[in-house]
């Protein structure tokens, strides 16, 4: 289970967030949790580098792509390299929308496309797509595999 | 809190000089509560439901609802139309602007600009939101019928799903975003006009069920996205349930049917038909849905159309057609075992997937294959089984390690978090003695392989592949060689995983220890290889492994050239124990883990016990993760009691370095399990590594000399020097408790007579009788009597309580040293003897000179009469002796009401056994005894222990006290619980951190960590403003809402609550029933906010680590963090038990005349409509109509004499 998708910028302010599976209640504390993470080990980080954490027997990958820091959370089969696998979905879903590592504000720009390819990446708690063509195209209201 | 709302709406809110003021938009001021619960921590409103916001008055909440609906009235309808002019301009847009500009360019949905529009300023901004109210629906539903372009009619599609997926009770999606408020709980106060999700739900899931069964092949790809919103729509619904179904089954029986061979090559999807391409996205949109949808074990259409998934060419649809067979398979192996029998087959389309280009379908490949193997429905059918074993080891190749690892934790017999003890054991079995044998390849796989390869690992191990996949491997070397190579990478998930495989290798390997599973480690693995020339030429291929591995044989066993498991397992630890220098603090815990699991019982750990001195020695380290360490110590020692010791010797590094950052309960559950665990032989050193603790000189603040020295206590701060004498309190409780058992001494079990001791009067004697007699207790008895002196106040007063348990639990001549001890320090005359070692903690010990003058008398007073009813005793015996007379009943019976009483008195100390125990001494045994039959007295008397009977005893030696209390006195068992320490008193005594223990035992625990720090980091963005305001959120705000901006509020300021609702919407409340705003709100939420940073669970190690914060309800510990919710909830069960009271007294009226509103409080009226009167003010009525009127408005003020009250 895909537990959660976090965006925030490098300030720890959250543009996006994607949660399945997790209580309301303990949102908040996966945020400060995955902010904090962030904060102690991202500073400095490489674009792209992957970081890693875990809570109990639950797994956090997190890295940085240009301003913005990517957390993602899971459980079960979605293990460290499985959300591994996720998080380099999304960096280069992220990347072909922007065209680049994103600015904070380029990010902002591409808000509306940057959710609905997360739509197309992570479905109800589960990776769905993983091309980013394939990504691209569904985006668009175009057909998986084109005629 | 919801940050990226918070985000958000405080950009709209922050910036002083965009500030919307109006935003009558409904986001507000839910977001704000959140940003005030983010600030003031754990009880949070967000997925409460809204009614629990305390509310006091209720007056004032139904004023407060009744302007909500005002605004809410305003926001919902779209009664400005002026809305494009105004997005001209740069300025922030509410929510309710996007919600009108939705509603006005559906209208237009014709247009180019007006679809521009769409796409690019208003769908885009709408995504920030939480949800999307469902008032919304038609306008979307009204694009989805005309627009054609199909970037509006993706995000149609996204917004509908989402409404649909609208849990409505709290108006809180998954999605995130901004907090939304209860857009249901809205439509409802509207009373009639509101859209509520029951409502538009059916007509969205009508629209949507009609696309999706639209076989119009130009419509296929809206008709996929029809398909996926729809499978958001609640799974509760059974309706659409069954509609999904119907829909998903209704394309698999068009689609799947068709007898197409898939193509070798068309894996990427390039090429092929329009025909087939078509077909194939349907059959991807099919079973992604069905895959969502709940498992239907028993059905075997559902079976069917899951088998027939994994020929399908879309690689999604395959993945998800394995994952659902392989979740079947565990309910129902065998007939899933017979429905895929034929795919497995050479050539088969499970042959394929070994090299589909998805991991996760490769994933569910491996997790099938090992449910099938394993499956015990299947024991007739060992070909079958052996098959899908056959395949599950060739995953072992997988260029992924997601997969490889994948399946090395199948066959280790780590399947889910169930952790069964035999299968893990049959697991290390089948890993040191299996063997793949590669099935001859396919040429085509083979090259596909190699080109997968190239994108997720470097060349070499795929060209070893190549090169060796025909020679049958023992599949231990496979895995060693890959999690050697695994373990050299950079990627920390990559280095995290390994080492968590190693850990689930040790654990397994344990299991087979535990269970007794023959394993020969020393033995060749070319014993069981079938061809042994293999495993030459591998060693010459891989010269740097088997270098190692050499080196390390010849450590382990002498041998060289050939691998032993022992020699495999040996180099693979070699490297692992290099990762423990990753600069990742959760690879280092995951390495420390998996060196915990895989130190045997009988090697040396010193190399272990070193890493983690000086892995401790960093203050990077966060309590949790220690804590999840130590309770990996528990769960070893669970596995291997014969480690006891060891476990303890690790145990102590972390009360001494780090005894600010662990759990205190959970390490002295540990000490105590380790201690029975230990057995006779080892109970004593493990008592010793316990008490070790005791022996530690203080912690000199700011010394740095010892950081790598484990005998040297770590606590530079006060907040570890405080946890340090909590433990050291511990310890000092433990030792007492506990050093008659390691000792093996005990009163009742001693063979010298009390008298011997008097002859032993000369304190010197005693002394060394003691020591030659039992040194184990005699050690533990100089600690306690030096902590009786040296320690703090509190570690004195626990010392003297040790010493009088041990007094009254040994036999002599303990007792008496003990009671000359005591005497002396309650006199204090002893203090100049121990001055040598008096380490002053710069205490002012009082005149009596230990200050333990009062708490000690009552116990010499025990002492004293036991002594003197001995002495009693041995007189009348003699009497009775010399007289050559029987003892008479009477006699009789005033020596056991002696006996009685002084069990009772012993019994206020410590716990003894009733039956055993005896005050008097063993002479008085027999004639005890005598009476007992006698009279017919049983001697199980323990549970009319008066002490254990009325709880004194747990308040003599206050909370840390808690004798078990057993039911029956099983003999074998009395020491043990004499020192209370039998297995179930064990378990059940100390609960929190049993439940810990447990817990993790259980692999529980996917709930959310705390954050230790009180510095929260993540903020609310204040700074953000000028990004958001001037890009994303350009747009303009109605010219009348900027005359109400009162005010900018940072969302830091304690003050912001109230000013940042009222700055919303003007002056007026919001209606979100998550920041119901009743008068106390801000300061309530403010001195929440104010609290929590020093609450007990934010400044509680205990607690911070992984108890779940919502398990223990009733647990004190959580006291500060739940006593704000149980507030809340208590108050929101009252305002829920006033909503029917409330209505029952409701006023309904009919409008007399027509009446034009006069002002914005005022409201529109037509002769002859329905209103409801909510209270009168100064000649007005408040009413609510049941629909909004022409102007949209739902409330308002109107004369009185207007409305005729019904």
């Amino acid at each position: 289970m895909l537990l959660a998708v976090l965006f925030s910028n490098s300030e720890g302010n959250i543009l996006i967030e994607r949660f399945h599976g997790v209580p309301a209640e303990e949102r908040l504390h996966w945020r400060t949790f995955l902010v904090k993470l962030g904060a102690d080990n991202l500073k400095g980080a490489k674009s792209e580098e992957l970081f890693v954490a875990s809570h109990k027997s639950v797994y956090i990958v997190y890295t940085m792509l240009g301003d913005v820091c990517i957390y993602v959370v899971g459980k079960d089969e979605y293990d460290e390299l499985a959300l591994a696998e996720v998080i380099f979905v999304i960096t280069s879903s992220v990347k072909d929308v922007c065209g680049k590592p994103p600015t904070e504000r380029l990010f902002l720009d591409k808000y509306g496309k940057i959710c609905l390819c997360l739509d197309e990446i992570v479905w109800k708690g589960m990776l769905e797509n993983t091309d980013k063509d394939r990504i691209r195209r569904l985006i668009r209201l175009k057909p998986p595999t084109d005629i | 809190m919801d940050s990226s709302g918070t985000t958000l709406m405080d950009l709209i809110t922050a910036d002083p000089s965009s500030v919307p003021s109006g935003t009558s938009g409904t986001s507000g001021p839910s977001a704000n509560t959140s940003t005030t619960s983010s600030v003031a921590a754990p009880p949070s409103t967000l997925g409460k439901p809204a009614a629990q916001t305390d509310r006091k008055s209720k007056r004032s909440t139904l004023m407060q609802i009744h302007s909500e609906t005002i605004s809410v009235a305003k926001a919902l309808n779209p009664v400005k139309t002026n809305i494009m002019p105004q997005k001209q301009k740069k300025k922030p847009v509410s929510y309710s602007q996007l919600a009108r500009s939705i509603h006005e360019l559906a209208a237009a949905s014709d247009q180019k600009s007006s679809q521009k529009q769409l796409v690019h300023h208003v769908f885009p901004k709408l995504a920030v939101y939480n949800s999307v109210d469902p008032s919304l629906a038609p306008s979307l539903l009204m694009l989805n019928q005309q627009c054609e372009d199909r970037s509006v009619l993706r995000y149609v599609y996204y917004y509908l799903a989402r409404i649909l997926s609208d849990s409505g009770s709290q108006g809180l999606s998954p999605g995130g975003g901004i907090p939304t408020p209860n857009w249901d709980a809205l439509a409802d106060i509207d009373a009639i006009g509101g859209v509520t999700r029951a409502d538009v739900v059916p007509r969205i899931i009508n629209q949507l069920t009609k696309e999706a069964s639209n076989a119009d092949v130009e419509f296929h790809a809206r008709r996929l996205a029809a398909l996926k919103a729809l499978t958001f729509a609640p799974s509760s619904n059974n309706e659409i349930l069954a509609k999904l179904f119907e829909i998903v089954f209704g394309i698999l029986d068009k689609v799947a049917d068709t007898k197409q061979k898939r193509k070798k090559g068309m894996f990427g999807g390039k090429g092929g038909d329009k025909e087939s391409i078509i077909r194939s996205n349907l059959q991807y949109a099919a079973l992604s849905a069905l895959r969502r949808l709940p498992l239907d074990p028993g059905n075997p259409a559902f079976l069917h159309r899951a088998v027939q998934g994994v020929s399908f060419s879309d690689s999604v649809a395959v993945r998800y057609s394995l994952e659902i067979i392989s979740e079947l398979a565990t309910k129902d192996p065998y007939s899933v075992a017979m429905a895929i029998g034929k795919l497995l087959l050479p050539g088969g389309a499970l042959q394929d997937v070994l090299h589909l280009h998805d991991v996760l379908a490769r994933v569910a490949l491996a997790r099938l294959c090992h449910t099938i193997s394993r499956a015990r429905a299947l024991d007739e059918r060992p070909d079958i089984k052996a098959q899908f074993a056959s395949v599950l080891y060739q995953l072992l190749l997988d260029p992924s390690e997601r997969v490889c690892f994948e399946a090395i934790l199948c066959v280790l017999g780590k399947f889910d978090n169930t952790e069964r003890a035999e299968e893990r054991a049959a697991g290390w079995y089948r890993l040191t003695r299996e063997i793949l044998k590669l099935p001859e390849a396919p040429s085509v796989s083979l090259k596909e392989t190699s080109v997968e390869s190239k994108d997720s690992l470097p060349p070499k191990p795929s060209k070893d592949k190549s090169q060796k996949s025909r020679r049958p491997q023992p599949l231990i070397k496979l895995v060693m060689r890959r999690l050697e190579s695994s373990f050299r990478s950079f990627s920390r998930p990559v280095l995290h995983a390994a080492a968590r495989v190693v850990q689930e290798m040790g654990k397994s390997r344990a299991a087979a220890f535990a269970l007794g599973v023959d394993i020969d480690e020393g033995a060749h693995l070319s014993v069981y290889s079938e061809a042994t020339d293999s495993l030459d030429t591998d060693l010459n291929e891989t010269s740097s492994h088997s270098e190692a591995s050499r080196k390390a044989s010849s450590v382990s066993n002498g041998t060289t050239g050939k691998d032993t498991v022992a020699s495999l397992l040996a180099s693979l630890m070699e490297v692992v124990r290099t990762t423990v220098a990753c600069e990742c603090v959760y690879v280092r815990a995951m390495v420390i883990k998996a060196l915990i699991w895989m130190q045997s019982p009988y090697e040396s750990f010193e190399e272990l016990e070193s890493i983690i001195a000086s892995e401790l020695s960093d203050p990077a380290w966060p309590s949790t993760l220690l804590n999840d360490i130590l309770l990996t110590l528990h769960a070893r020692f669970k596995a291997t009691p014969d480690m006891a010791v060891t476990l303890l010797e690790i145990a102590r590094i972390f009360a001494t370095k780090v005894p600010g950052k662990i759990d205190a309960d959970v390490l002295q559950l540990l000490w105590k399990t380790c201690l029975v665990g230990a057995g006779p032989g080892g109970k004593h050193t493990a008592l010793e590594a316990v008490t070790i603790v005791l022996d530690l000189p203080p912690p000199q603040p700011g010394s740095m000399s010892g950081l790598t020295s484990i005998d040297m206590v770590s606590a530079s701060d006060p907040k570890s020097a405080l946890a340090l004498q909590r433990l050291v309190q511990a310890a000092v409780w433990f030792l007492g408790e506990n050093a008659n058992y390691a000792a093996s001494e005990y009163a009742w079990e001693s063979a010298t007579p009390p008298g011997t001791a008097l002859m032993m009067l000369d304190a010197d004697k005693m002394v060394a009788a003691a020591s030659s007699r039992n040194p184990t207790l005699a050690g533990a008895l100089t600690r306690l009597q030096r902590c009786a002196f040296s320690g703090s106040w509190e570690v004195r007063i626990i010392a003297a309580q040790a010493l009088t348990t041990m007094a009254i639990r040994s036999g002599e001549p303990f007792r008496l040293q003990i009671y000359e001890f005591l005497h002396a320090l309650s006199l204090g005359g002893v203090q100049s003897q121990f001055s040598d070692m008096h380490l002053s903690n710069g205490e002012d010990q009082g005149a009596s000179g230990t200050g333990l003058g009062s708490l000690i008398s009552p116990m010499l007073k025990v002492l004293d009469e036991m002594y003197k009813a001995q002495d009693d005793l041995i007189k009348e015996i003699r009497n009775h002796d010399n007289a050559k007379k029987e003892w008479t009943d009477e006699e009789l019976k005033k020596l056991y009401e002696t006996h009685e009483k002084l069990l009772d008195q012993v019994s206020l100390f410590c716990y003894v056994p009733r039956a055993k125990y005896l005050p008097l001494g063993p002479i008085s045994a027999k004639l005890i005894d005598i009476y007992r039959t006698r009279h017919n007295i049983s001697a199980s008397t323990g549970l009319n222990d008066p002490a254990v009977a009325t709880g004194i005893s747990d308040l003599v030696y206050e909370s840390k006290r808690t004798p078990a209390e057993p039911d029956t006195l099983d003999d074998d068992l009395v020491n043990a619980w004499a020192a209370n320490l039998g297995d179930d008193s064990l378990w059940s005594n100390n609960a929190t951190a049993m439940n810990r223990v447990n817990e993790f035992l259980a692999g529980a625990g996917t709930d959310a960590p705390d954050v230790e720090e009180e510095n929260i980091t993540y903020r609310p963005s204040v700074g953000y403003d000028d990004m958001w305001a001037k890009t994303l959120l350009e747009a303009s705000e109605p010219e009348e809402d900027d005359a109400r901006s009162s005010g900018t509020s940072s969302p830091e300021s304690t003050g912001s609550v109230e000013t940042s609702i009222s700055s919303h919407f003007g002056g007026m409340s919001y209606p979100s029933l998550f920041s119901s705003r009743p008068s106390g709100y801000g300061s309530s939420k403010t001195s929440e906010r104010a609290s929590a940073p020093g609450a007990s669970r934010f400044s509680d190690p205990s607690v911070g680590s992984s108890a779940s914060m919502f398990e223990g309800l009733g647990s004190p510990r959580y006291e500060s963090f739940e006593n704000p919710l149980a507030g809340h909830g208590a108050q929101s069960l009252e305002s829920q038990d006033d909503e029917p009271s409330r209505s029952e007294n409701r006023q309904f009226g009919k409008a007399l005349y027509d009446f034009t509103a006069g002002g914005d409080d005022e409201l529109n009226l037509t002769a002859g409509e329905e209103l409801e009167i909510d209270y009168e003010v100064d000649g007005w009525f408040y009413v609510k109509k049941k629909r909004p009127g022409r102007d949209g408005k739902m409330a308002g003020l109107v004369p009185v004499l207007y409305v005729s009250q019904s």
